[in-house]
């Protein structure tokens, strides 16, 4: 009996020790209403000329965005702004987090941010010491987009307004899924750069955002950082280049001339590879092997594609084509750069640990100077619904 | 059967109760008429509807009889036809024969009723004459007869309102407590349908029936259930919730360890399947016990119907059960804590919906869920023909008014109202879902997804801990009996349902905790 009630007893203790436990490991104690926040959904940083970060933050104001007919809208005001921009300057990012509270009216919301931009005068500095806000903080959206401003400032960006989406930031990350289709923009999120970074064996690249025009913004082409400073750009020609050699592209348009006009093939799958080849230790050539299946979207021009040796002929042609972008991009990033933003530096640290632990310091010296090895496998798996053009000649 | 289990109870009330003079004994029934009218007329003084008719027969009226009983309780021409026309013509015409007495010719002879049964003394008299039967005493004997002649009162047999189902008879229990028994013998025509009557309630004695189909049903059960419901003391037994409350396993629970129906399938299902049914006179409702958790999301259509569309509907109810409780509580932890994991669109139709409103979240559900439950009542309350007001009122002014005026936010109407929906989808857990709703809300506001699982945590082990006169409340789920998930979430086609529940039948089925400890305790 006594044994029983002992047991008991027990039994209800540890039950109530196990449930009172996880009380004390809350993260978010705080009850905060999403009223009661900014909800955040762009971020600018970039360096004053005095290099204090310049913060500005892209801010929602959620009544505005939808029209749905709450009955509390200010009668009378037409469509108020669905967004509004803050500045504000600090030594560090997280002074400038916590300043620019002083200038509105409620605690921001990071984590729904969609896209974070860096101005050229920033990434021309140490990228790791803005980074470190964005790594530690914990309620940062790991997922948002990285871009970097080319040729004006992410305040600048921000405040555009566009008439595509009330909100501009989601206009922007809608820009980046469109341009990631067609290959010539790298998605860069946040923990891909964290990664990359910290990892230290491949340089980073981010997607490049510029004014397109008054309310348009183009994302397309990389910017191209060594050792976390920006040492340049590539063209969105480039950009696929260099996509297609580590296996990024989703989808492209490649254009092959032919003899009588234009073929538009559309890659519909890719695959690409890095590799080193080492001879006696050393490395000797770099390797690159892509594999892609594509179809014939569009012959503009006169002609036909008759037989399985003319899409042999036009297979080999698309190769050509694909090897000179690759080689665009490599010899960029190899002669004018230096910086192994394809991660050649992963294949060596992976197979070659001893060497690479020689060599870590200065791999991108012995990457700009090695030798490269482009094989590309290409095939044509659908023509159409059409064999001839419709001007074809018969 | 029916006489000696009556006869059992009646001694037992009459032992246990000092206080209550009806259960007093009145003694041997006099020999003379004029005692026994004068002896009636005493103890059921001030009864107006007490009628006493004395007939005079025989040769010059030497044969003295007196019928007693409760006018409208009887059915007085059945009473004229089949005992009193009888009686005159026989003494009219035969000859008076000594042999033997009167009473035995009447008894044996004369009366046409079928139903007659003896009192032997003025108690038993007493109690045949308040249920509704017709007392026939005679003049020099200290016998009586009883004779039933009650007349069939009460509602017709009709579709009970508080249980519908799409395919399945419409017939439901009513008040009269024998139209019920019937209505459950004409669907099981088996001998071993076992009906064992008893009284219960001091001043009401009421008749309750524990029913069950003997070698289907668990001895065992059957025997908890008679001890439980003897040891019933209580004045009035006016509605089998009543009952409910007094045998449940653990009466402090929010979840029903007792089942009640109005259908009469239903019940039939039950039976056959080992459970055990308690009817109560003067309500439709029936109880049946053991009752598991599971046996809220079933319903009798499911049996009816394809075993593909019926496990369909029991995902749907395990949904809806779900979100009847938590669904609110979800809401205000996602708005005013874990906003991280808010898909980024629903983020700002939630901010935009938000906007503007004076309450914190809580507060929020808290008003609209009462706002709701006003009306809810109300409509319970309330005359039937005002209900169509109520609607407009409740439509307008919880749809459309309280956010027009930005007491609330459209999107928690929507909470509010698709909960309100699923809570009516499982009809047996209601009341349950109706505060433990409150508790997750709470639990919510104050530690987030955290406080959700949390008490969801307290509430499963609570469920896991109950049982229903001795068989787990969680079955087959805790403990884990494969043969019965059969009916559980999946439904398999009745063809291959072969078995019948396992758990209703299990060797120990009286065990509480405590018990089997002791077993444990005697093996070592």
């Amino acid at each position: 009996m006594i044994l029983r009630n002992i047991k008991k007893r027990t039994i209800i203790v540890l039950v109530a020790i196990v449930l009172i436990f996880p009380l004390m490991l809350t993260g978010c104690w705080n009850n905060r209403d999403l009223t009661e926040m900014n909800i955040v959904v762009g971020i600018g940083l970039d360096r004053t000329e005095d290099g204090k970060v310049l913060l500005t933050v892209q801010i929602v104001e959620p009544a505005s965005v939808q029209s749905v007919p709450s009955g509390k809208d200010n009668k009378g005001n037409a469509q108020s702004k669905a967004v509004f921009v803050v500045s504000h300057e600090g030594e560090t990012v997280f002074e400038a987090v916590r300043g620019i509270l002083s200038t509105i009216d409620k605690k921001m919301f990071l984590s729904s941010s969609r896209v974070l931009i860096f101005g050229e005068r920033l990434l021309q500095g140490d990228l790791e010491e803005v980074l470190d806000f964005f790594h530690r903080d914990h309620e940062m959206d790991y997922g948002m987009d990285i871009l970097a401003a080319k040729d004006t400032t992410p305040r600048e960006i921000l405040a555009m307004e566009t008439d595509m989406d009330s909100i501009p930031a989601v206009y922007i990350r809608e820009t980046i899924e469109n341009t990631v289709a067609r290959g010539t923009v790298k998605k860069t999120t946040l923990v891909e750069l964290i990664k990359d970074l910290e990892s230290g064996t491949r340089q980073l690249t981010i997607g490049k955002i510029t004014k397109a025009s008054e309310k348009e913004v183009r994302t397309e082409g990389v910017a191209v950082l060594k050792d976390g400073k920006l040492v340049g750009w590539l063209d969105p020609y480039e950009t696929r280049g260099y996509l297609f050699a580590i296996g990024k592209v989703q989808s492209a348009i490649v254009n092959v001339p032919t003899d009588n006009g234009k073929i538009s093939i559309e890659i519909i799958r890719t695959n690409g590879k890095v590799g080193v080849v080492f001879e006696n230790g050393e490395p000797s050539t770099l390797t690159i092997k892509v594999e892609i299946e594509a179809n014939v979207g569009e012959y503009a021009g006169k002609g036909k594609l008759k037989s399985q040796d003319d899409l042999h002929v036009l297979e080999e042609t698309l190769k050509e084509e694909i090897k000179k972008e690759i080689m665009m991009a490599l010899e960029k990033t190899q002669k004018e750069y230096s910086s192994d933003i394809f991660g050649f530096g992963i294949y060596v640290r992976k197979y070659h640990a001893k060497y690479w632990k020689k060599v870590k310091k200065n791999w991108n010296d012995i990457f700009s100077k090695l030798p490269v090895d482009i094989q590309v496998d290409a095939k044509i798996m659908r023509t159409g619904i059409i064999k001839s053009t419709m001007s074809g000649d018969e | 059967m029916y006489k000696r289990s009556r006869k059992g109870s009646k001694t037992e009330n009459r032992n246990t109760s000092n206080d209550n003079t009806y259960t007093d004994t009145y003694g041997p029934i006099p020999k003379s008429v004029e005692d026994v009218n004068a002896r009636l007329s005493e103890i059921f003084s001030d009864c107006t509807d007490f009628i006493q008719r004395e007939i005079s027969c025989g040769k010059n009226g030497l044969i003295r009889i007196l019928v007693a009983y409760f006018d409208g309780f009887i059915d007085k021409r059945v009473l004229n036809q089949d005992v009193v026309h009888p009686i005159l013509d026989f003494f009219s015409n035969t000859e008076l024969n000594e042999s033997r007495s009167i009473y035995c010719r009447l008894k044996e002879c004369v009366v046409v009723n079928n139903d007659i049964k003896e009192a032997y003394d003025m108690q038993q008299a007493v109690d045949g004459i308040i249920s509704g039967e017709a007392l026939l005493f005679i003049d020099g004997d200290d016998k009586a007869l009883v004779i039933g002649v009650k007349s069939p009162q009460g509602r017709q047999v009709e579709e009970p309102d508080t249980e519908t189902s799409i395919r399945g008879a419409r017939e439901g229990f009513v008040e009269n407590l024998l139209t019920n028994t019937t209505l459950i013998r004409k669907r099981i025509k088996n001998p071993n349908l076992k009906m064992e009557m008893m009284h219960i309630g001091k001043q009401t004695q009421t008749e309750v029936c524990i029913c069950y189909i003997k070698g289907i049903a668990n001895e065992e059960i059957v025997r908890e259930v008679r001890e439980r419901l003897k040891k019933i003391k209580i004045d009035a037994v006016l509605e089998s919730g009543v009952i409910e409350q007094f045998i449940s396993d653990s009466r402090l629970s929010l979840f029903p360890t007792v089942g009640s129906t109005e259908k009469c399938d239903k019940l039939a299902a039950k039976l056959l399947e080992g459970r055990i049914a308690i009817f109560c006179d003067g309500t439709p409702y029936v109880l049946t016990v053991p009752y598991l958790f599971i046996e809220s999301i079933q319903a009798t259509d499911d049996y009816y119907d394809h075993a593909y569309f019926a496990t369909f509907m029991r995902l749907l109810r395990i949904i809806a059960l779900l979100v009847s409780n938590i669904l609110p509580g979800m809401y205000v932890a996602l708005v005013s804590f874990h906003q991280t994991v808010i898909p980024f669109n629903l983020m700002i139709t939630l901010a935009s919906s938000r906007h503007g409103i004076p309450f914190s979240p809580f507060s929020e559900a808290v008003l609209m869920i009462v706002a709701f439950e006003f009306l809810r009542e109300a409509g319970v309350r309330m005359p039937r023909p005002i209900g169509q007001a109520l609607s407009i009122v409740g439509a307008i002014v919880l749809g459309e008014a309280s956010v027009a005026a930005g007491i609330a936010s459209n999107l928690m109407v929507i909470i509010v109202a698709i909960t309100a929906v699923c809570s009516f989808i499982v009809p047996p857990l209601i009341r349950a879902t109706m505060l433990l709703r409150f508790v997750f809300l709470a639990a919510a506001n104050f530690l987030g997804f955290l406080g959700i699982a949390l008490s969801a945590v307290v509430v499963i082990i609570h469920l896991c801990r109950l049982r229903s006169f001795g068989v787990p409340y969680m079955a087959p789920f805790s403990p884990l009996t494969v043969s019965d998930l059969k009916d559980s979430i999946l439904v398999v086609p009745i063809w291959a349902m072969v078995t019948r529940p396992r758990v209703l039948r299990q060797e120990n089925a009286r065990s509480t905790r405590g018990t089997k400890r002791q077993e444990v305790k005697a093996k070592h």
